[in-house]
């Protein structure tokens, strides 16, 4: 077993950081279209410097689509990750994650329900799906762990598995029924569970930057407590962690990075599953280290799902969840695999 | 995720394209005698009929709409949850398909005939409704050829077979004047968007209706190379840079209209359809339910097409309110 | 130093430990004996505010309800049965969690002090050189002594031990309590353990207390306790006759 330092060193920031913006950079510079790559670096200097440009089709496509496309894109995996990551902490349990537990589900009928009765705050027109998905994923997680806590205190594997397939089950029934009633709106609702990237905006990604950014900073700040919790509750109480308090801190957090991914892009299954998963083999369980690693990596693990969903099936375009969901599936089932066998 | 988007499909009442594989039928009436009907539905299966259906339960909205325009629609006892056209029909009993169908709802309504597209009910389902005598018929367009034999097999059917006829004549009068009038040589593109950015772009490919009366009016459907509907690229649009762009979304009243929508998105000021304000918003699916209708739906995108060229700014505005207000209602 | 008055825990109707009253002072090692049931672990789990219960557990004077999370930590520590960690976490990961109470703050560098701490816990449990080792490959008695090293690195006054050596082997068993007989003897500690074994608790222990049924049946030390008059009715057999031939069978295999 290699020893990891306790820190996530300013060197394995710099390899993260640069293979990060590698992939980002990939990602600009291939798509759907192809864009020479000398043209591609001009009409983004030319940005940089806030020069003016003449306007032109690749200037549309790289400026218009592809960045704002890439900042969501990677911010998403940033932030579903770091989500999925502090969760598996929290529970001590490799699976547990924004999809399998049922949270995406939860906040997804949060933003059906707000664009079913209209749910809005004046001014801010994209808050109303937003806060709700927020709240809902928030209530999911109270009623998920309660309901686990009081069917099964070690909350195993199993436990978590099934609680969140009969929860996802439960929130799509609720969903049919909230559709039903509200078939007026039954486009704007069908739209939006179909949920894309594509309609990625800088807007779009400076929420979603804002939303990491705060929830990232607080369970950075919480990454010993997560260790903690991640050895066992009641190792956590006898060291001193003060688990009340650590545990709603983090499923606030969660509940704002799933809901705020959710009301932008949709469900995107399994990411938050599989980087912190393949991160950790890296860097270790460390919350310290597997916290800003899993941003990194969820965002290279989303950037790339992202360009294969762009561009294997060529002019047309794949759903991103259905890529990570092909990875993700077979990932699940290899740490089911393993945490039995463990 | 699948679900949803085949969901959104067939609520746009289009099924119908996705379907793959028909065969053509070859029959109507003639073979029958004085009072008899004996058909071949658009699945190859032979059905005979004492007398022409007096009671008819039809299950996809183009069907409903045959049935008006051939006169039959006072037999219509039954429709899918999609028929909407035209507004009588929706004081029609509302019965569901697919998994959903209530059988005995369906039996109930006591019908001769219950017409649906092919693969809308499953084996089993139809079944039980020819156990019960209700005479299940398929009627499957995928092209135009297509819809003229599914409206002649209904007029069959219904007993109506000159009204068909004429129906059959009149959208062929129409297809043929507007392809012998128009100009296009099919170097201009025209874009459809079935679905909008917000939910990511889907567009009809070859093998639409849409993209099969784009090529009459001698537009290119510049996603010719996508079969049938699919999701695509916005990166491709651009590049592809339509003359033309027809968008089916609703509009429900709020916010932009999908055109104001389309004109206003980021990077696409480059596009010539946007710069030239070249957007339709057909809000009915007149270009895409194998219907009559589609000659209305054709003539539209002509007018729109081969407008003055000096009068293109007034385009977008005149087309998008004009069209919303007969069905938003629902 | 612990000071443990009229404590109840109730699970549902079900009284658990019952009005139970007991002191623990400075350098004593309490060793809470009785049978399966008695409420022992129940006992533990109160003063470390691990379960709901009515009357006073005090340190020091003060209410241990009043203490804060790390307040608590700085006092109290325990090595509980069973770990069930969940990832791959190096043995020296673990027993720097001790040291939370000491550096809670957020972004507490890494102090000698601690440092130190954990170092000298993973001398004083032989596990220095395994400090690296996955903690999912240990054995048994190398993972129970992780744990002691983090409860020593924690260095509170008090250690609650919950039938610390249940699973171990003989070998463990002897070394982790020799560890902890070591510990105690620094001024300013004390132990509560709870234990099965009677002989165990005999050779370690200083103090016991003996519950059945959540009530205190009898206390003082080890050696007033732990007789026949208080043991017999408890565990409803003759104890004492029952060790002696478990110990002669040892005899027996001198003579061969």
């Amino acid at each position: 077993m290699s020893k990891h330092p306790e820190h996530f060193q300013l060197i394995e920031y710099v390899i993260f950081g640069l293979v990060t913006l590698a992939v980002m950079c990939l990602c600009v510079c291939v798509g759907s279209v192809s864009i020479p790559l000398p043209e591609t670096v001009r009409v983004i200097w030319n940005a940089l410097i806030g020069h003016e440009q003449t306007s032109g089709l690749s200037n549309s496509i790289i400026l218009s689509v592809r960045l704002p496309r890439v900042f969501c894109v990677a911010l998403s995996g940033s932030a579903l990750s770091l989500a999925g990551a502090a969760m598996q902490g929290l529970l001590k349990n490799p699976l547990a994650d924004g999809s399998t537990l049922g949270v995406s589900s939860g906040a997804s009928l949060g933003a059906v329900l707000a664009i079913a009765f209209g749910v809005t705050i004046p001014g801010l027109p994209f808050s109303g799906t937003m806060i709700m998905a927020i709240l809902f994923a928030f209530l999911s997680l109270l009623v998920i762990l309660g309901l686990a806590y009081k069917l099964d205190y070690s909350l195993s594997t199993n436990t978590i598995i099934l609680i969140g397939v009969i929860y996802s089950m439960f929130m799509s029934s609720l969903m049919s029924i909230v559709i039903t009633f509200a078939s007026d709106k039954i486009q704007s609702i069908t739209f939006w569970t179909m949920g894309s990237l594509q309609n990625s905006s800088y807007k779009n990604a400076l929420i979603l930057l804002v939303a990491f950014l705060l929830c990232g900073g607080v369970l950075f700040l919480h990454a010993r407590e997560l260790n903690a919790f991640a050895v066992g509750e009641d190792n956590a109480r006898h060291v001193g962690v003060d688990v009340r308090r650590t545990k709603l801190t983090v499923l606030i957090m969660v509940s704002i990075l799933i809901g705020v991914c959710v009301s932008i892009g949709g469900t995107i299954s399994f990411v938050g599953l599989v980087t912190p998963h393949m991160v950790r083999m890296v860097v270790g369980p460390n919350h310290r280290r597997l916290l800003p690693a899993s941003a990194f990596g969820g965002a290279v693990f989303l950037l790339l799902a992202d360009l294969a969903a762009r561009i294997l099936l060529n002019p047309r375009e794949l759903p991103i969840g259905v890529v990570t969901s092909l990875v993700g599936a077979v990932v699940f089932v290899f740490i089911f695999y393993q945490t039995r066998k463990g | 995720m699948f679900k949803e988007k085949k969901m959104i499909l067939v609520s746009l009442g289009l099924s119908v394209c996705l379907t793959a594989g028909l065969t053509g039928l070859t029959t109507s009436a003639d073979g029958g005698n004085a009072d008899g009907v004996s058909i071949t539905d658009m699945k190859g299966r032979e059905i005979t009929l004492e007398q022409p259906a007096e009671r008819i339960v039809a299950l996809t909205a183009s069907d409903c709409e045959i049935l008006y325009a051939i006169g039959a629609g006072d037999k219509l006892v039954g429709r899918g949850t999609f028929c909407d056209y035209p507004e009588e029909v929706l004081e029609v009993p509302e019965v569901n398909s697919g998994e959903d169908m209530n059988i005995e709802e369906v039996i109930a309504l006591d019908p001769d005939v219950l017409l649906m597209s092919d693969m809308a009910q499953t084996e089993e389902q139809v079944q039980m409704l020819e156990d019960a005598g209700i005479r299940v018929v398929v009627s499957e367009a995928k092209d135009i050829e297509g819809v003229y034999t599914a409206i002649e097999m209904i007029g069959a059917l219904m007993g109506q077979d000159e009204k068909a006829a004429e129906v059959v004549d009149s959208m062929k009068d129409t297809f043929a004047e507007l392809s012998e009038k128009s100009k296009g040589d099919g170097t201009q593109t025209v874009y459809f968007e079935v679905s909008p950015l917000e939910s990511g772009l889907w567009t009809a490919g070859a093998n639409t209706f849409m993209d099969e009366i784009a090529t009459m009016l001698g537009v290119k459907n510049c996603f010719s190379d996508v079969d049938g509907w699919g999701e695509i690229s916005e990166e491709q649009v651009l590049e592809r840079n339509p003359d033309f762009i027809v968008t089916i979304t609703m509009y429900y009243g709020e916010g932009p209209t999908p055109t104001e929508e389309i004109l206003s998105r980021v990077g696409w000021e480059n596009v010539t359809a946007v710069k030239n304000q070249k957007i339709l918003n057909l809000q009915n699916d007149e270009l895409s339910r194998p219907a009559p209708r589609l000659a209305d739906g054709a003539k539209l995108l002509y007018d729109f097409i081969y407008e003055e060229t000096d009068e293109t700014t007034e385009a977008a505005s005149e087309v998008t309110p004009a069209e919303e207000s007969a069905e938003a209602g629902d | 130093m612990l000071d443990v008055k009229e404590l109840s825990v109730s699970y549902g109707s079900c009284t658990v430990v019952d009005r139970l009253s007991f002191h623990v002072s400075e350098g004593q090692w309490l060793m809470i004996v009785g049978p399966n049931g008695a409420g022992k672990s129940t006992v533990l789990n109160a003063v470390t505010q691990g379960v709901a219960y009515t009357g006073t557990v005090s340190l020091h004077g003060k209410d241990v309800k009043k203490l804060s999370s790390v307040q608590r930590a700085l006092q109290i520590g325990v090595l509980a049965q069973n770990h069930f960690v969940g990832y791959e976490f190096t043995v020296e990961e673990v027993v720097r969690l001790g040291r939370y109470a000491h550096s809670s703050k957020v972004l507490a560098g890494r102090k000698d002090e601690d440092e130190r701490a954990v170092d000298d816990a993973l001398a004083l449990t032989g596990m220095d050189a395994l400090r690296s080792q996955s903690v999912l490959r240990l054995s048994g008695g190398e993972l129970q002594r992780t744990f002691l090293a983090q409860v020593f690195a924690q260095n509170p006054k008090l250690l609650l031990l919950d039938e610390p050596t249940n699973h171990l082997d003989l070998v463990y068993q002897k070394q982790v309590f020799e560890l902890i007989a070591q510990w105690v003897k620094q001024p300013g500690r004390s132990v509560v353990s709870v234990v099965h074994d009677l002989s165990l608790a005999k050779a370690f222990g200083s103090d016991a207390l003996l519950m059945n049924r959540g009530r205190l049946i009898a206390e003082g030390t080890i050696d007033e306790v732990l007789r026949p008059e208080h043991l017999d009715p408890v565990y409803d057999m003759d104890v004492c006759a029952w060790m002696r031939e478990m110990l002669s069978q040892w005899d027996a295999m001198d003579n061969v």
